[in-house]
């Protein structure tokens, strides 16, 4: 049997698991045999039965949560929701009254109440039910007459009842909304959560400006170069890289990407035996050109091998290593650095000055990914000042630039229908103008293999 | 202008019957209410299941009853501002009704399947209330005294009826909706806040009986809030007359 519990705005709720969970104890709790032992409260002259108390065996921790829901409620100080482990008085809250998520507790029905609550009491409520009744009245105004008509008949209703259960009844529905609507002390919130809250505020204020004025002074302390240099620079790269552009100048033997055919990428790839011309002309652009290639970096340590200087390069890949790496195998990377590098009397000292190697070991005691950063600085700027313009005026890189191949411009077979042409998906937009489009293409792919200066 | 309301504690303006029946609704659903509160507690039983659905059929009699009613009221195009205004408030006042029975419902339903009756060992809770509840239901169905002649399966069986009811009650609000065109947020309450007090229903007296009482309804000062703003009004109008004269005539003369 289901039936649809949805809500106002037709969102299917769901009672809460720990709730479930909950209702389930409690009823299993009442079983005659297994249950709790219920005892008769005595008012004055009416007697009520079905009150019980919880001992320390049993589980207060669970009753505690009883209590918080508002499965249970306190006989004695009905404001106090905790669960007391001595001789204090408990009731079962009726099934309607428990917490549930499908049912949240409407405003309507907490202004029901006040009106009950102010009709029995003569006017006198408390603080905050006066200030939650005063603002329910504003917010629920246009079913305002529906409120006092149902207090008024509730409160009828509850009259054909016995005394004893006038009272239970009463005690349910103030443990009820005890629990739904908690009272809040006006002075108590006033007084703490504000002045905490304003001195978060001013705190976080402060913390805030000082951080902007700070990074106001980075930004104004940056280096800043003019335009004019910046551009001439730029101009100074582009004409450097031009000859190697493979869309600007083409590329030998012939571009993959419409020839289909790979022997570029064979030519350029890293365990080739004899790389390109172009390729080594690019290492004596900038140290780092050198060392991005892989071929060039291992042409390198042949060289610094020869000078005796090879630790520096393997220390700067070691920290390449550690900063790109596995953040799980840092500590043992940073570990394995020092022993090999850094340690005094290690196997491959390198050259760190005093107060580079002070922060380094400072550091080392609590390794993360950029400890090793100033280190690894300090020798590629060694590395760049001085191994590595030597590099380039030796012997070594002189002749492997001498061997370096240039590759054959692919052979056009003489027959254009012969030609291989490119494999590109055709473009819907151009579908009608395909026949065009196979002559344009010709033409391009006569273009493309010339190196022809622009 | 002084009004005076008198009757048992119904007050509000008297319009005729429509208000007798919405009464009758409000009454029956505040002691369908106080019935399912009862439930899954030690003082359900059988009787109660039975009462449960009597006062459930009677609340769903006089809500199909009161909408007809109200519709055809709101529906008509002659009536005045004034009545159209007080039917929106009645029409208002109903669908709270209407809405308060069916979440009642359902959670009968709901607290119905948990806590069944015909089971070796019943698990209802010890909640302390160990009196009947047949003058409650007797006051919903306004008799003197309940019959029941239900069968001893009642709690299975009503609950099957209990899911279409449930369904039907659904339908008839959509319907509604569909129908009326009244903002509910646009109607303004009679009651002030406290009025509840105004009568003297307490929980120690247990005497229903006729109470008469005048109480005036503090309309001045809403009316002298919109004099004020007429005045002031009034005041800016001449002001901008004044200061547009002059510029003209200052400007026809230079």
């Amino acid at each position: 049997m289901t039936i649809n519990t949805l809500s106002q705005d037709g969102v299917q709720r769901q009672q809460m698991p720990c709730l479930t969970k909950m209702e389930r104890m409690i009823i299993s709790m009442q079983d005659p045999d297994m249950g709790i032992k219920l005892r008769n409260q005595r008012l004055l002259i009416t007697v009520i039965p079905h009150k019980c108390s919880i001992s320390d065996e049993e589980a207060l921790h669970v009753g505690q949560l009883f209590v918080k829901y508002g499965y249970i409620y306190p006989l004695k100080e009905p404001r106090n929701l905790i669960l007391k482990a001595d001789d204090s008085s408990y009731r079962f809250q009726t099934p309607y009254y428990w917490m549930s998520t499908r049912w949240p507790a409407s405003e309507l029905d907490y202004a029901i109440y006040l009106a009950k609550k102010n009709i029995r009491k003569q006017g006198e409520l408390i603080e905050y039910e006066k200030e939650c009744y005063n603002a329910l009245h504003k917010r629920i105004n246009h079913t305002w007459d529906f409120v006092v008509m149902q207090a008024r008949e509730q409160l009828r209703a509850s009259k054909q009842r016995r005394k004893g259960d006038r009272i239970v009844l009463e005690c349910q529905e103030q443990a009820y909304w005890l629990v739904n609507r908690p009272p809040v002390s006006p002075e108590h919130y006033k007084l703490t959560t504000l002045t905490k809250n304003t001195i978060a505020i001013t705190y976080c204020a402060v913390k805030y400006n000082q951080i902007f004025f700070l990074s106001c002074l980075f930004f104004l302390a940056r280096n800043r170069v003019k335009s004019s240099i910046c551009l001439e620079s730029y101009v100074k790269y582009c004409e450097q890289y031009q000859p190697h552009d493979p869309i600007m100048q083409g590329c030998l033997p012939s571009n993959p990407w419409i020839t289909d055919d790979i022997m570029f990428w064979n030519m350029n790839s890293e365990t080739v035996a004899l790389p390109t011309k172009l390729r080594v002309e690019r290492w004596s652009f900038s140290f780092m050109e050198l060392l991005n290639d892989q071929m060039g970096r291992k042409e390198f340590l042949t060289y610094l091998e020869k000078e005796f200087s090879a630790e520096n390069l393997c220390f700067w890949q070691a920290c390449e290593d550690v900063r790109h790496g596995e953040t799980a195998k840092i500590p043992e990377k940073v570990d394995e650095v020092y022993k090999q590098f850094l340690a005094p009397g290690a196997s491959r000292w390198v050259n760190i000055d005093s107060k580079t190697m002070e922060k380094t070991l400072e550091g080392l005691k609590r390794p993360h990914r950029f400890v090793l950063d100033d280190a690894q600085m300090h020798i590629y700027f060694l590395m760049k000042k001085d191994s590595y313009p030597r590099y380039l005026k030796s012997e070594l890189y002189k002749n492997l630039l001498a061997r370096a191949i240039v590759p054959q411009e692919t052979k056009k077979s003489v027959f254009p229908f012969m030609r291989r042409q490119r494999h590109s998906s055709p473009s819907p937009a151009l579908a009608t103008q395909t026949a065009e489009d196979d002559g344009k293409a010709k033409y391009s792919n006569s273009n493309s293999g010339t190196a022809s200066r622009l | 202008k002084p009004e005076c309301c008198c009757l048992s504690a119904s007050t509000g303006n008297m319009d005729g019957e429509e208000f007798t029946m919405l009464d009758a609704l409000n009454k029956v659903t505040a002691c369908y209410r106080h019935l399912v509160i009862a439930l899954g507690s030690t003082s359900d039983s059988q009787n109660l299941r039975e009462e449960l659905k009597k006062t459930r059929n009677k609340a769903q009699e006089l809500a199909v009853a009161n909408r007809t009613k109200l519709t055809a009221l709101l529906k008509d195009k002659n009536i005045s501002k004034d009545d159209r205004a007080e039917y929106e408030r009645l029409w208002v006042l109903f669908t709270s009704s209407v809405e308060l029975l069916e979440v009642d419902m359902k959670r009968s339903l709901e607290i119905g399947q948990d806590f069944p009756l015909k089971v070796p060992t019943r698990h209802l809770i010890q909640t302390g209330m160990t009196g009947s509840t047949t003058t409650v239901a007797a006051r919903a169905m306004s008799v003197q005294n309940m019959k029941y002649e239900a069968d001893a399966n009642i709690d299975t069986v009503d609950l099957k009826e209990l899911e279409t009811e449930i369904a039907q009650v659904d339908q008839m609000m959509e319907e509604m909706e569909m129908k009326v065109q009244v903002a509910p947020w646009a109607v303004e309450a009679k009651q002030e806040a406290g009025a509840e007090l105004k009568s003297t229903v307490s929980v120690g007296n247990s005497s229903v009986g006729v109470i008469s009482i005048c109480e005036e309804e503090p309309k001045e000062t809403v009316e002298g809030e919109t004099g004020l703003m007429k005045v002031f009004a009034g005041i800016i109008f001449t002001g901008v007359l004044l200061i547009a004269g002059i510029l003209g005539y200052l400007v026809v003369n230079l």
